[in-house]
């Protein structure tokens, strides 16, 4: 089992946008991901408020990053495929207690 | 019957993590009852894509991108047992490959849920306190 510490990241972009996330992360140093299709829910009021329109068709990736590089796997996605994007991305990261099965 | 000057607490005796195992999606059964064998008593799986990690590997058929993800509820004393039983089972199975990540849990809405997810019985501990 490895000793070093990984974290999770999770992006959720609109439909579409997900290889342009895989992208960013692999510039940053990260391997592989996990594509989920999703559904996003938004407040149609604050849609209206503040004259956004919230694609509701999502795709949600995940990617284990060793700890080192995660902030610049977020940056890089933020960057990309951020919320001012036309992916409109929402990425953070979750710290893992424990990984197997990933090799060196 | 507690009147209104006592106090339920109630006390959990051990935490709880969310583990993310992804694997083809053709060993997703095998899995999720082998991950179910460890005290897990809740589960969910979604299917997933894996991301190519290789161009060549991908134009020579070597990986499959066709996932399951399946989210575990996993009790903190039995994850070390989990996680090495699951590399285990990685390292063994043909075309099993896959990988698992624990994060942690820090709250959960109702002590009912909190002992069926922990398998866990003696979750619920009242004791009554005068104010």
């Amino acid at each position: 089992m490895n000793e070093q510490k990984y974290e999770l990241v999770f992006c959720i972009v609109n439909t579409g946008f997900s290889e342009t996330v895989m992208d960013a992360a692999k510039k940053a140093g990260a391997g592989g991901g996990t594509l989920l299709r999703g559904r996003g829910t938004a407040d149609r009021e604050a849609e209206e408020f503040f004259h956004i329109n919230i694609q509701p068709e999502k795709e949600i990736v995940m990617i284990i990053v060793p700890e080192s590089i995660k902030d610049d796997v977020l940056l890089g996605i933020y960057r990309e495929a951020g919320l001012n994007t036309a992916g409109m991305g929402i990425a953070f990261s979750l710290p893992v207690d424990k990984a197997v099965g990933l090799g060196e | 019957m507690p009147n209104e000057n006592e106090k339920i607490r109630h006390v959990a005796p051990m935490k709880l993590k969310l583990l993310i195992t992804v694997v083809p999606r053709g060993k997703a059964g095998f899995y999720i009852d082998f991950i179910q064998s460890f005290d897990v008593n809740m589960q969910a799986s979604v299917p997933a894509h894996g991301t190519a990690s290789s161009e060549v590997m991908q134009y020579l058929g070597l990986t499959d991108p066709d996932k399951t993800a399946i989210f575990s509820i996993v009790r903190e004393d039995r994850l070390d047992a989990l996680a090495d039983a699951l590399e285990q089972k990685f390292r063994s199975i043909r075309d099993g490959d896959g990988v698992a990540v624990a994060v942690p849990l820090t709250s959960m809405a109702g002590t009912a849920l909190f002992g069926f997810l922990s398998n866990d019985r003696r979750a619920l501990k009242e004791e009554t306190a005068n104010e």
